[in-house]
């Protein structure tokens, strides 16, 4: 198995999907996963093939570079790893959001995340939104957090809400499924 | 992921606009209990309710902080007194009373539904004992809450119960007047009571329920004048697309009650019964039904176009709470509690609303006349006369009413009464001819019930 995972960088534009995935078939890779976020007006992209025995990361970067050269696009090519399994296993978790509301400040996104590192939980997604301004609504930080059965559930959240407190902002944890109901019809 | 407004709207609904949890109802049945030995028959039902109810409190706390939605009120209903304790007279009913507000203490909940009876077609010997022995058991007890069921669609009314309840009433607001007549806001009078309400003072468990069973009264009145504010102030709207905004608010907000609910009902090995999705209001600014009527832009609860603003939001109430679960039960629509809704209960000081004008209101809303205080003066068959009407509409609409009615001792119309808590205050609203003593209602007998067809 020879799988390759591109990411692709550039200024959001129609066609950059269509760019990529069209260069990547004529490369005779098959493409299984595809994810796609425009981060204020910056596209990211992951594509994760299989490609042709022969094909290395090296080849591919290069051909593709080759093929979006003037496009403005920042590829890179990565094997990989199908043999090694990640360390973390969130069987049995379950999904918390975390979400703070308030003014944005320099290393929030570090303070908290550190906390919930510390205590082994996993970020599974994050979403931090920054727009400034007085609306408290304007700046959210909302982590979905795994926390498995070992970890100090307790602990976690009441390390959260002290830190909250210490930087002034409004912090809710609420489990996942809170969100499916009342959103998710 | 979840889109940012999905996150905001979420947290908003909680911090904001009250959503809760208002009331999950653990009900127990009592038949197994049943004894002809008093002493035997109190160490039975301790040992049935404290066996289920026990982590009841702590276990809806832990799902509550779970989800960030609080559970207000955790409650138990039981079956009714009147049929499980049938054989004892009405001084051992008391001591009954005090024996469900000791276990109600001892497992921390604040009220215990289902010192009831149900007696739409006639009186049995418990029943006229749990009816003899109400005034005593709300006065000395502060958690129990009684109700009595004395019409239905099906029966008719019985209008010795009527009587019967109109007196007991009088008597309950004499023997704690000195708190306003507060054993009466403990007291439902109903037609077609339904058997899984979780909602107090008229909850108790049905016969034909399950031996124990989760019931969870959701509210939100301050969630749907915000949706309904929000979307008006984007643009103007008729009241078609108002009431498919209500609709799709209220079905949100049953599915936080049926995901809680659920949870607990898992968490306590209890089988999950109903979802009573109702508007109920509290004292506090922004949990009002009246506000709702001023988002739908009328100037206050009680004018005319309430009744009309009333039926739209209690249907589309309903129809958003039959879409979000196949398990909606007890009363689901709106309440209109006038001491319990501070908004409500100025609407009726300023005269907009009077007690004629809420009668007309509980034809299409989903209780009735609900803590309404009236003059102590009012007499008895006046009294009896209200509550019949009440009940008749119930009978005739086929649907549930019931009667919570205050007679303030020593106090008369316009005077302020204060219940505290939940239960709130109000002033006293006017009932004219309150003195009047008609016979109508000592005639007796039952009322039959309505014929079900030729209906127009």
């Amino acid at each position: 198995m020879n799988k390759l995972i591109i990411t692709v960088l550039a200024k959001d534009r129609p066609g950059i999907i269509s760019q990529v995935t069209t260069d990547l078939f004529e490369l005779d890779c098959n493409l299984e996963n595809v994810n796609q976020m425009i981060l204020q007006e910056e596209f990211a992209g992951f594509f994760i093939v299989e490609a042709p025995e022969g094909l290395t990361p090296e080849s591919v970067q290069e051909d593709l570079t080759k093929r979006n050269n003037g496009n403005g696009l920042t590829i890179h090519v990565h094997a990989l790893d199908t043999e090694t399994s990640s360390p973390f296993d969130s069987t049995g978790g379950e999904i918390f959001l975390i979400t703070t509301i308030g003014p944005d400040q320099k290393g929030l996104v570090a303070r908290f995340s550190s906390i919930i590192a510390s205590f082994s939980a996993n970020i599974v997604n994050l979403k931090a939104v920054f727009k400034g301004g007085k609306d408290p609504n304007d700046n959210v930080m909302s982590y979905q957090v795994a926390v498995t059965p070992e970890i100090d559930t307790a602990g976690l959240f009441a390390a959260l809400r002290q830190k909250a407190d210490e930087l002034e902002l409004d912090i809710r944890i609420q489990h996942k499924n809170i969100f499916d109901a009342i959103n998710k019809i | 992921m979840f889109e940012d407004h999905e996150i905001i709207s979420t947290i908003e609904m909680v911090k904001n606009e009250n959503l809760d949890v208002r009331a999950v109802t653990l009900g127990v049945n009592l038949f197994d209990c049943i004894s002809h030995d008093l002493s035997e028959f109190k160490k039975k039902i301790r040992a049935k309710i404290i066996g289920h109810a026990s982590s009841l409190v702590e276990t809806c706390d832990q799902v509550g902080e779970k989800y960030g939605i609080k559970v207000v009120n955790k409650r138990i209903s039981i079956s009714p007194i009147a049929l499980v304790g049938a054989s004892f007279n009405s001084d051992q009913m008391v001591e009954i009373a005090h024996e469900l507000n000791d276990i109600a203490k001892t497992v921390n909940i604040d009220f215990i539904g289902g010192f009831s009876a149900l007696v739409e077609k006639g009186m049995a010997k418990g029943d006229i004992a749990l009816i003899e022995a109400i005034p005593k058991a709300l006065t000395e007890t502060q958690r129990v809450c009684a109700s009595v069921n004395v019409a239905t669609t099906k029966a008719g009314i019985n209008m010795d119960a009527v009587l019967e309840m109109s007196k007991a009433i009088k008597k309950a607001a004499a023997m704690t007047a000195g708190d306003d007549g507060l054993a009466c806001a403990k007291l439902c009078v109903f037609s077609n009571i339904p058997q899984d309400m979780p909602f107090m003072a008229g909850a108790y468990l049905g016969v034909g329920q399950a031996d124990a069973v989760i019931n969870v009264g959701v509210s939100g009145p301050g969630v749907v004048k915000r949706a309904i504010e929000r979307n008006l102030a984007e643009q103007k709207l008729t009241l078609g697309r108002v009431a498919e905004i209500i609709k799709r608010t209220a079905c949100k907000v049953t599915r936080v009650g049926e995901l809680i609910g659920r949870e607990v009902a898992d968490a306590l090995g209890i089988k999950f019964g109903v979802v009573d999705l109702s508007l109920a209001p509290t004292p506090t600014v922004g949990d009002s039904i009246g506000e709702i009527f001023q988002a739908l832009g009328l100037s206050h609860i009680g004018v005319p176009g309430s009744t009309a603003a009333l039926a739209m939001l209690n249907d589309a109430v309903k129809k958003g709470g039959a879409f979000a679960s196949s398990h909606v039960g007890g009363l689901s629509g709106a309440f209109i509690p006038v001491s319990e809704d501070l908004n409500i209960a100025n609407a009726a000081h300023k005269g907009y609303l009077t007690v004629e004008k809420l009668e007309a209101m509980t034809c299409v809303c989903s209780v009735g006349l609900d803590m309404v205080p009236v003059p102590g003066a009012i007499t008895e068959q006046t009294l009896a006369g209200i509550i019949a009407d009440e009940m008749a509409i119930g009978m005739i609409n086929g649907k549930t009413t019931a009667t919570r009615i205050i007679p303030v001792p020593g106090k008369k119309a316009g005077d302020s009464v204060h219940f505290g808590g939940l239960l709130g205050e109000a002033r006293i609203m006017d009932v004219p001819h309150c003195d009047l003593e008609d016979e109508f209602v000592t005639f007796g007998g039952r009322i039959p019930a309505p014929i079900h067809s030729l209906k127009n």
